[in-house]
């Protein structure tokens, strides 16, 4: 008797706390403005994930700002391999209404969950790889940097090349990226990978970590900003932010690699949340794609899109592609490959 | 015997158990359930393939050491402290400066704690430009190290200061006359009683530095540890939900450890009858070496986190160090910035209420009910799981529930999983305070026709007061500086203080970092010090009363 009251009892709680999740979540998100929210229309705010660098970011700020979108968007953003992994594990369940990441995160997405609308624009590239479900926002191409003081200073030879780093005499003085949570990394390894093999690559690759020691980093930009800082005295990262370094009169200078500059896209994706989709999710796309590149190219100067020109100096001397097609399984088996080589 | 028939607090104590059946029991079932989940059908294959993998091993490896080492660590300086404070003659100013400044740390959020300490021992650092060398190296080990004694070192001092205060001195007395020297006095009279709290401590620290996540995201540097190896698991490149559950279910193996050990080790705790108040030997060499070795221990730790005050204030560390409100005042017209430190109110509050609702009708049903007690049992338990449960874990397991609900990314979720995760120990609070409350209140009250309810408002509650307040403090300050839970459950929407540093760590952007924390302190301070001040003025008058 008494079992069967409990149970009674159990139930209508159980029923109760359902109650209370339901209208709690459905005053969440009414009541998320009075949490905290400025504006009165945030329901509609189109919410866009990034891993896109702070000048990507203000650059697409601005074209939106500037063409009516202002407090109508919320950017939030994430580390590269954070945000991939999301998507990929959150599908049209992630919050976001309007993604931009690594294009070969997206293309994954897309194939395995089939979770981006096509866009209501059509564009032309240079090299006819366009895709119906989502558009290039930037290019960015890896490159050897140096501190030209620090290399005077310690008698270092300029590299000429990526197995250069592999000459015990920068034991300490060089600095690269992981893999594991950096894209960064990944034009390294490509470009070890296509000029000497799997195995090649190995070797080479575990020569550099053993030279760069503690300085194998988590951020794309860190390589960057120990050369600046006279941390160590060759560092690999992106082309172009070396070229601004340099214009700007830093002791900084870059070297094209032999074995090739490769270069990795970032993209921009409208989530197919079906009838919940904001339809401004697709305005903004188009207006970052067709208003936004002249601002982006300032910063990531590498042309995409039929009519824009890479300028001299940000043209690299060994521009490359990978053989095979650039996908998450690819790199995880070059994880796994940069793991081996710690 | 008892009258009443106790509708409402059986209805509470149903509720209760529903919210944690919801909140607690069926998310850690579904992670359970997920580690079994393999391509073909049910099995062990994850288990295997997580335990095969090298990393995973190393990891677990790396983990115990380093928990181990900054337990024992933490527990000597701890017990170095309370000792100054319990068995000097140092003036009573100097002891309640021991006493704040070691806790301090607890104010602030463990991954700033990482961020302070690359500020001050990095190669740029503070620190190591003040002493002109670079004292250790930050990532890995040593930083690692560093920054759980830190953590765990208020949690010790609060455990073993306590304990301390129960020992009978009169004990060192009788010890003397018996012939014994000092050491022999001390190991007899302080340290055999303090055993168990020792270990407890120890256990309690081991604990925390294996389940954070705030430190080894920003010094782990190489040395992977479990919780890295769990967050790159669920968000990593290639997340792998099943393979992160089962990391997440051997997470638990040491949790359930420690509160095995903890629960054995209670034994051990010696209850005097009575606490004599003892004037303690004049001893001026004990009392400078106390005094000086506080203090340097104190200096040691909080030095660390002089950067963040001066990192933010100053141009560009450590290049242009001349002054400006530059970054505070970015900050400050920062509408994003702003937003979060309102949602980080919100939740922080929302925390603290609820929390208190739900310790506070938990304990009444445990405290002051006749219900039965095998189903007093249950909340007990409860209580003791979201003890053993890592705020990762949980996390985790509301990303994998919830995820399409309308409960995702919202604050609801968030605060749910706050009250669920810091249930433990507010909930023992107020259990304590109930039951020395005259159990015969309620009984007296229904014979005098007033309903339970307003028993419980106009005569417990009132009682109640000074364990309310610390009971909202407590869930307050934990919900301002928690990060490893809530890093899986906010969204953009809901970004709370300790998830956007994480966020700008990734940026590098260090000025906000700081001025961030900042916030979080001076927040946790002003409501800790207002509520200490009402805690200790209820506490005066109801000495009065009596």
């Amino acid at each position: 008797m008494k079992r069967k009251q409990g149970l009674a009892l159990l139930l209508t709680g159980l029923m109760t706390v359902s109650a209370f999740a339901m209208t709690g979540c459905s005053g969440g998100s009414t009541e998320s403005a009075d949490g905290g929210a400025s504006t009165a229309a945030e329901g509609e705010q189109v919410i866009i994930y990034s891993n896109a660098d702070d000048e990507a970011i203000e650059a697409m700020k601005a074209t939106l700002d500037a063409n009516g979108y202002a407090d109508q968007y919320m950017f939030q953003t994430f580390g590269t391999s954070e945000l991939g992994g999301k998507v990929l594990a959150e599908g049209t369940n992630i919050e976001a209404d309007l993604i931009t990441l690594s294009t070969f995160y997206i293309d994954s997405a897309q194939e395995q969950q089939n979770m981006f609308q096509d866009l209501n624009f059509t564009y032309q590239l240079l090299d006819g790889s366009e895709k119906t479900y989502c558009a290039p926002i930037t290019s960015q191409e890896g490159a050897i940097i140096v501190n030209t003081e620090m290399l005077a200073e310690n008698n270092l030879p300029m590299p000429t090349c990526l197995k250069d780093l592999t000459d015990p005499v920068y034991k300490d003085m060089i600095s690269v990226t992981d893999i594991q949570s950096s894209s960064t990394a990944w034009l390294l390894i490509q470009a070890l990978v296509s000029e000497y093999g799997e195995d090649g690559a190995k070797e080479v690759l575990s020569a550099i970590y053993e030279n760069a020691g503690p300085h194998i980093e988590s951020s794309g930009s860190a390589p960057l900003k120990k050369v600046r800082a006279g941390e160590v005295a060759v560092g690999f990262g992106l082309r172009q932010q070396a070229v601004a370094d340099k214009a700007e009169g830093l002791p900084i200078d870059y070297v094209d690699p032999t074995e090739g500059n490769f270069s990795l896209t970032e993209s921009i994706a409208v989530v197919d949340k079906g009838n919940a989709t904001n339809p401004l999710a697709q305005e903004m796309a188009q207006c970052i794609i067709e208003n936004g590149r002249a601002t982006l190219q300032e910063y990531y100067p590498n042309a995409l899109y039929e009519g824009e020109v890479t300028d001299s100096v940000n043209a690299s001397a060994y521009p490359k592609t990978f053989a095979e097609p650039l996908t998450v399984e690819l790199l995880e088996a070059h994880q796994a490959l940069s793991e081996s080589c710690k | 015997m008892v009258i009443r028939r106790e509708k409402e607090i059986k209805i509470i104590y149903v509720v209760t158990i529903a919210l944690f059946l919801a909140f607690l029991a069926v998310p850690i079932l579904r992670l359970f359930g997920e580690s079994f989940l393999a391509e073909e059908g049910i099995g062990l294959e994850n288990y295997i393939s997580v335990l095969a993998g090298k990393g995973f091993g190393n990891a677990f490896g790396n983990s115990i050491v380093i928990s181990l080492s900054s337990a024992l660590i933490s527990t000597i300086l701890a017990f170095f402290l309370a000792y100054s404070i319990q068995y000097t003659n140092l003036a009573s100013g100097y002891k309640k400066w021991i006493r704040l400044l070691a806790v301090l740390p607890m104010l602030l959020p463990t991954i700033t704690y990482g961020f302070a300490i690359i500020y001050s021992f990095g190669k740029q650092g503070l620190l190591t430009k003040l002493l002109g060398v670079q004292l250790f190296d930050i990532y890995g080990f040593g930083g690692l190290l560093f920054g759980y004694v830190i953590y765990t070192l208020p949690i010790s001092f609060l455990l073993i200061l306590n304990t301390m205060g129960y020992i009978d001195k009169k004990f060192m007395i009788v010890s003397r006359v018996m012939g014994d020297n000092g050491i022999k006095t001390f190991f007899q009279t302080v340290f055999r009683p303090l055993l168990g709290t020792l270990a407890a401590s120890m256990v309690q620290c081991f604990f925390l530095c294996f389940t954070d996540y705030g430190i080894p995201a920003s010094v782990g540097g190489r040395y992977e540890v479990i919780a890295t190896v769990l967050y790159n698991e669920m968000l990593g490149s290639i997340p792998d939900f099943q393979q992160g559950a089962v990391v997440a279910m051997l997470m638990l193996v040491p949790s359930i450890v420690s509160i095995a050990l903890l629960r054995y080790l209670e034994r051990y705790n010696i209850r005097y009858n009575k606490i004599s108040t003892v004037e303690l030997r004049k001893n001026a060499a004990r009392d400078w070496f106390c005094g000086i070795g506080s203090a340097v221990i104190l200096i040691a730790l909080l030095s660390v986190f002089l950067v963040i005050f001066i990192v933010p204030f100053v141009q560009e560390w450590p290049y242009q160090t001349q002054f400006t409100l530059e970054h505070l005042q970015a900050v400050l017209q920062d509408n994003s910035l702003t937003m979060v430190y309102r949602n980080s109110i919100f939740v922080a509050v929302a925390t603290a209420v609820l929390g208190l609702l739900i310790t506070y009708g938990a304990a009444l049903a445990t405290a002051r009910s006749s219900i039965k007690q095998k189903y007093k049992a249950a909340i007990n338990s409860i209580a003791l799981i979201t003890n053993t449960i890592p705020g990762m874990v949980i996390g985790i397991a509301y990303m994998l529930i919830f995820s399409g609900t309308p409960l995702q990314n919202t604050f609801w979720l968030m605060i749910l999983c706050n009250v669920v995760h810091f249930f433990s120990t507010p909930y023992l609070m107020m259990k304590n305070s109930l039951e020395k409350l005259n159990s015969s209140w309620e009984t007296t009250a229904s014979l005098m026709g007033d309903t339970w309810v307003k028993t419980i408002v106009r005569i417990v509650t009132p009682n109640m007061k000074s364990t309310i307040l610390e009971v909202f403090s407590y869930y307050f300050v934990n919900a301002m500086v928690t990060v490893s839970a809530v890093i899986f459950i906010a969204g953009a929407r809901t970004m709370v203080l300790t998830t956007k540093i994480k966020e700008l760590q990734y940026y590098t952007k260090f000025n906000e970092v700081f001025v961030l924390s900042l916030f979080i302190l001076g927040t946790n301070l002003i409501i800790k010090g207002v509520l200490s001040y009402m805690i200790q003025r209820e506490n005066k008058k109801k000495e009065k009363e009596q």
